[in-house]
Formats: C-alpha cells, sequence, structure tokens
C-alpha cells in the first residue's frame, strides 16, 4: 500500500515536473503568413529589392529566435513575395490573392507611394493590417483607413532639413529654385517646400514640374540656371536625380546647395556618378550613423554588420532597407503587444504603438503615419555619405559653399 | 535672347539620341513591315556593352559603338533568321505580340545578368563643354549628335550605294517582284533587321553616356522611335534624321514652357504627331508610296 501510494506520489511529481517546464518553455505554434507584393521586376526594380532585403533580414532574425511570441507560442514568420511588375495596379490584385489565396495574416507594403495608395484599399476592404514602410505620400494617410500604418516620416518633411540646415549655414542662401515630378509623392515634397521655405526667409524663385520618370531634364535645368538660385531642389526618384546632376555640370548650373529628394543615398548615385556625386545633399529616412537606444532588436551598428554579412556585396545599407525592416518590428512587436493573432485587435496594437527601434521612434497618428522620427540630412562628401543636419546625430560639418563645377 | 539659342542648342543635341534610336526602327518598320517592339530592349543592350567595355576596359564609350553595333547585328540576324522570320507574312497583330514577347525576355536576360542596379558611364570629359559667353555645348551630347549623324550618313550610304542595300530597296517596293529577280529574301530580310538592331546597340551606347541605364530603361525609347520615325517619314533615313531633331527641339521647348509645361513636353510631342498624320501623312520629309 505504502509503494502504492509513493509511486503514485512519484507519477504526480513527474506530471507536475512535465508541466512546469511546458509552461515556462514556449511551444511552437502555426506559422504566421504575411504577404508583400513587390515590384520585383520592371521600373522600381532596384528599390523594390532593397525592400525585400529589408524584410528578409528581419524575417532570418525572427525565425532563427523561434518565430514571433504570442501568449507564450512563438510563431515562425513566412513572407510570401509576387512580383507587381512595378504596377500599382497589379500590385493590389496581388495583396487580393496573398489575403485569399494565401491566406496571409498580415500584410507588409510594396515599394513606392502608387502602389501603397492602390493596396491600402485592399487591406482596408479586407480589414487586415498593412504596414508599410516605402510609401510616404500623405494622400494614403488622408482617406481615412484604419489599417494601413506607415513607419517612415511622410513626404512632406522630406526636404524641410535641407531648408532648416540652409538657415544655419553662413553666408545664408537666400533663393531656391525647386523642381519636381508631377507623381503624387514627389509633388507633396515640393509644395511642402512650397509653403516652409518662406517662413524660414526663403524666396522660392522658381518651381517647376516634369513628366514622373523623364531622363532629358535639360530644359528644367535651364531654367534653374536662368533663375540663379542659391540652392536647387529636385523632388523625384534616382533616374531623375542623376539626369539632373549630369545635366547641371554639362549645363554649368551653379549653385550652393544641390539637394534631391530620393537617390543620393543610394549607393546607384554614386557608382554611376563618380566624383560628381559629391557635395549632394539629401533628405534620409535614416542614416546608419544615426544614435537611437533601440527597445528591442539590433543597434544600428549591429544592424549595419547584419545586413553587409546577408549581403556583402551591397555596401551599407541604404534607408529603404533600414525603414522596410522597420515595418516588419512595428508589426511583430503590436502582435506581440496585442497577445494575439487577430487582425483588428493587432489594429489596435498597431495603433497604440510607441517604441524607439534601431530606425527611431515608431509611433503612428490618428492617420497611421509617423509623424514623431525626424529626417536628417546627409550630404556625400568625397564618395561616402556623411549624416550633417541635424547637429545632435550628424557625424560632419556640411561642405559649403558647393564650389562651382570648373573649380572641382 | 541666349536662352532661346541655348535652347535650340539643347533640343538639337538631344535629338541626336533620338535620330540614333529612329533609323534602325524605322528601317525595319519600312522594310520588313515589323514595328518592332524589342527595339528598346535591344537599344539598351547596346548600352550595356558600353558599360562593360567602359567600366572593365576603360575604353573610351565612343570607341565601343562599333562594337555594339556587331554584336547587335549578329544578334539581330540571329533573331530574324531563327525567331521573326517564321510570321514574317502573318498579319500586324502577331509581329506584335512575337516582338513584345522578345521584349521581355531580353528584357529579363539583362536583369538576370547585370541586376537592377543603375548603371551609368561617366568618362573624364563627361560635363565638360564649349563655351560661348553665357552658351554652353557640352561635349557629350555633341559627339552623340555627330555620332548619330555618322551613323544616318552611314547607313543612307549602304543602303543606296551597296548591293545588299539596293536588295532591301527593292524589297521595301515590291517583295514579290524582288523574289522574282532572285533576291535571297530571308537573307535580306536578316540583314535589314540586323542592321536595325546594330542603330540601336549605338543609340544605346550613346544613351549609356547620357542618362543611367537600368534593363528597362529602354521602353520609352521603343514609343520615341516611333513617334520619330512618323514625325520624319517612314522609307527615308534622311526624314528620321529630321524627324529625331524635331523632336528634341518640340521636347526641349515643350519643356521650357512656364510652371508645368514639362508634364506635357510628351504630349505635346504626340500632339505635334497627329498634326503631322492629318495633314501630311507621309511625314515632314517622307514619300509618298
Amino acid at each position: 500500500m505504502a509503494v502504492r501510494k509513493l509511486a503514485l506520489f512519484a507519477v504526480a511529481a513527474v506530471a507536475a515536473f512535465a508541466c512546469g517546464t511546458t509552461s515556462a518553455e514556449p511551444t511552437t505554434g502555426s506559422t504566421i503568413t504575411l504577404g508583400a507584393p513587390l515590384g520585383l521586376t520592371g521600373s522600381l526594380t532596384k528599390e523594390s529589392q532593397l525592400t525585400q532585403q529589408g524584410y528578409n533580414l528581419w524575417s532570418d532574425w525572427i525565425n532563427a529566435r523561434g518565430g514571433i511570441l504570442v501568449n507564450n507560442v512563438k510563431h515562425p514568420v513566412v513572407i510570401k513575395y509576387y512580383d507587381d511588375t512595378s504596377n500599382a495596379n497589379q500590385s493590389a490584385v496581388l495583396m487580393q490573392k496573398l489575403i485569399t489565396e494565401d491566406k496571409a495574416n498580415f500584410l507588409l507594403g510594396p515599394y513606392g507611394s502608387a502602389a501603397t495608395a492602390t493596396d491600402a484599399v485592399v487591406a482596408e476592404t479586407n480589414q487586415i493590417p498593412m504596414v508599410e514602410a516605402n510609401g510616404a505620400a500623405q494622400s494614403i494617410f488622408n482617406q481615412g483607413y484604419k489599417y494601413t500604418f506607415g513607419v517612415l516620416s511622410p513626404a512632406n518633411k522630406y526636404l524641410q532639413g535641407v531648408i532648416d540646415m540652409a538657415a544655419t549655414l553662413t553666408p545664408k542662401p537666400t533663393t531656391v529654385a525647386m523642381l519636381s515630378a508631377d507623381d503624387n509623392f514627389s509633388l507633396e515634397v515640393a509644395n511642402a517646400i512650397n509653403t516652409y521655405a518662406p517662413t524660414k526667409g526663403f524666396n522660392v524663385v522658381l518651381f517647376k514640374k516634369y513628366k514622373n520618370g523623364a531622363t532629358n531634364l535639360t530644359a528644367e535645368v535651364q531654367a534653374a540656371k536662368t533663375a540663379n538660385a542659391d540652392i536647387v531642389l529636385n523632388s523625384g526618384h534616382l533616374q531623375e536625380a542623376i539626369a539632373i546632376n549630369k545635366a547641371a555640370k554639362e549645363q554649368k548650373l551653379n549653385a550652393k546647395i544641390f539637394a534631391y529628394s530620393v537617390g543620393p543615398s543610394t549607393p546607384d548615385f554614386i557608382t554611376a556618378l563618380g566624383a560628381d556625386a559629391n557635395y549632394v545633399y539629401d533628405g534620409s529616412q535614416w542614416t546608419p550613423q544615426v544614435k537611437y537606444t533601440p527597445a528591442f532588436y539590433l543597434t544600428e551598428s549591429q544592424y549595419v554588420a547584419a545586413y553587409k554579412a546577408k549581403f556583402p556585396t551591397f555596401g551599407d545599407p541604404d534607408y529603404h532597407v533600414a525603414e522596410s525592416t522597420a515595418a516588419c518590428l512595428a508589426l511583430q512587436r503590436a502582435i506581440e503587444n496585442a497577445g494575439s493573432l487577430d487582425a483588428t485587435k493587432v489594429r489596435d496594437a498597431l495603433a497604440a504603438l510607441d517604441v524607439t527601434v534601431f530606425f527611431g521612434q515608431i509611433k503612428f497618428d490618428s492617420r497611421g503615419i509617423n509623424i514623431y522620427k525626424p529626417m536628417v540630412v546627409e550630404q556625400i562628401q568625397n564618395g561616402v555619405h556623411h549624416t550633417v543636419f541635424p547637429a545632435s546625430v550628424a557625424d560632419a560639418k556640411p561642405m559649403y559653399p558647393t564650389p562651382n563645377w570648373d573649380q572641382r | 535672347m541666349s536662352d532661346f539659342v541655348q535652347l535650340v542648342i539643347l533640343g538639337l543635341l538631344a535629338g541626336g539620341v533620338y535620330v540614333a534610336v529612329g533609323v534602325g526602327f524605322g528601317l525595319v518598320w519600312g522594310v520588313l513591315n515589323i514595328v518592332n517592339l524589342a527595339h528598346g530592349a535591344l537599344v539598351i543592350m547596346g548600352g550595356y556593352i558600353t558599360w562593360q567595355l567602359f567600366t572593365a576596359l576603360h575604353l573610351d564609350p565612343f570607341l565601343t559603338l562599333p562594337v555594339d553595333a556587331v554584336a547587335l547585328f549578329v544578334l539581330g540576324y540571329a533573331l530574324q533568321r531563327g525567331v521573326i522570320n517564321r510570321i514574317i507574312r502573318a498579319p500586324l497583330l502577331f509581329t506584335f505580340l512575337l516582338t513584345f514577347g522578345l521584349n521581355l525576355v531580353l528584357v529579363n536576360l539583362l536583369l538576370l545578368t547585370f541586376g537592377s542596379d543603375f548603371r551609368s558611364v561617366t568618362p573624364s570629359y563627361s560635363g565638360k563643354g564649349l563655351e560661348f559667353g553665357s552658351i554652353v555645348i557640352p561635349y557629350v551630347p555633341l559627339i552623340s549628335l555627330g555620332a548619330a549623324i555618322l551613323l544616318s550618313a552611314g547607313l543612307a550610304f549602304l543602303l543606296n550605294r551597296t548591293r545588299i542595300g539596293l536588295a532591301i530597296n527593292a524589297i521595301a517596293a515590291d517583295r514579290d517582284a524582288a523574289q522574282l529577280v532572285g533576291i535571297d529574301l530571308r537573307h535580306a530580310y536578316a540583314v535589314t533587321y540586323g542592321l536595325g538592331a546594330a542603330c540601336a546597340g549605338v543609340a544605346g551606347g550613346l544613351i549609356a553616356l547620357i542618362q543611367a541605364i537600368t534593363p528597362t530603361a529602354g521602353e520609352p525609347y521603343t514609343l520615341q522611335a516611333f513617334v520619330v520615325v512618323i514625325l520624319g517619314g517612314l522609307g527615308r533615313v534622311s526624314a528620321t534624321v529630321v524627324g529625331g531633331l524635331a523632336f528634341g527641339l518640340v521636347e526641349a521647348f515643350g519643356q521650357s514652357l512656364p510652371g508645368s509645361g514639362s508634364v506635357f513636353a510628351n504630349a505635346i510631342a504626340f500632339g505635334l504627331m497627329v498634326v503631322v498624320l492629318v495633314t501630311r501623312p507621309q511625314g515632314l520629309m517622307g514619300r509618298l508610296r
């Protein structure tokens, strides 16, 4: 009898011990599927590739840890990609396919404001949260959508940092020539300058729109030369930034500051232009030099190292990569905070999110865009990107004024 | 006034590239009756050859143009002989489909080989130029215009003064009669397409000097070649030269309209094309057939 009691006690003890370990050690749960249409072919191939790198860096990291922890269950992550051929309408079709056929739990954004705008409609009608990192046009966020969240600073901030920086320089530049492509995003950047620059004491002497994707911008550059502005700003994309810089040299357009919204931050800008890329400024969502105190994931320097280890031929990660990783981090933290894979609960957790990662603070305003993270200004100096403004995160001083073309 | 002169110069210089892109397209269209939607892909292939030779062997980009021409001629000859010739007498829609498909294949082959990075050929004299007071004539577009004119002159010479050129002209005039007098149609067709591709290759080499290229950067040039050929008129090389220069000028002045004029630069060029089609269907310089 005593033996039997002892045996029962032993069984109970083992069982209790076993239960104890299972409640402390997370189990592995269902796989979370994330869906992302990207322009893997077509005109946005380069930027889409950088976006995909950012997503993959995070998915490797989270899966190496077993997955996203929800109520002590680790859910591995799979990101399902489709090629939208850089076509915004196709992107929306594929987003719907990801939801209905691939049963994506959550969505990651495509590349570019145009595709993000069409995809946001799909996210909204299906009530599945989409966290995006590459659509900065505020027009996306002014529609009253509840399921689209952008971790990046909105378009109107892109070149304001350059104006703020210019106001601190001596001799102070006074006139601005603003060139802009005619897509939504570029126009928001440019229009913001049109209203912001005068408040800082600058005079916008030229405001000129051109066709998005134009490769021949000689007449625009000629107009800027005639306007004789101290600051030449361009709001467009990489292709147009390269075209403007080439034409500026050919046509001897000399200005104290050349700053382009998008383009100079990518390594291609320097490889395509060589020494002519020097002195060019751009507004950047992020640079490898910024210093934030991350609540989780990697620090800036660890992030750069992780990127270089995975993509050894690419140099430093540019901001497209960083913001894409940041979108994943926002989604991860929201899922953890929600303690659920339920789409509505995760949406609410995203709306309430306030966390700082290597990319900066991630917090959404009531429209779903991150207006809390500052933009930085970087300048290419001797073929290397340096952060030059604001001074608190800068690693170099602006090289100002830009010398004339024939004195370089 | 100096602004006006500068714009005229810039427009004509920009026209050089359009001339180079247009002549090959016009030849293939005029003789083979194929609107070659793969033209832009062939253009960009030439661009990549120039870029590769410039970065790997440090050859002067203008010296690589003959290499572009020869390489693309071989490719074009093979494409015509092996693929396009099979549908040469099929309705126009089939040639559209086939060349559109070829365009996709070529672009994606380039994407696989070179990736989607922006590539640009920037020689030491890039950006430098002649200066007359406030008027600037940059070297690269100037030499490009010269190269495009030379290319057109060479093509015109070949078409009007050589045996194979006369054969090509004969086919353009009457395919069946040409065959009756013993012209080897398949060979002449393939040479024609090869010549068109060679011109595209040279145009690509020039484009790599002027803008940053990616595998997809050729697509707009197919459309521009189409407009240039219609503007100038089908069937004569000199007509395409006029069309290309006119297109460059129209674009420059369209872009220089105040405010958002540049947004409509393309619309203006296409509008002009429609006007030409309505009033002079044979083009500015074309001959009625």
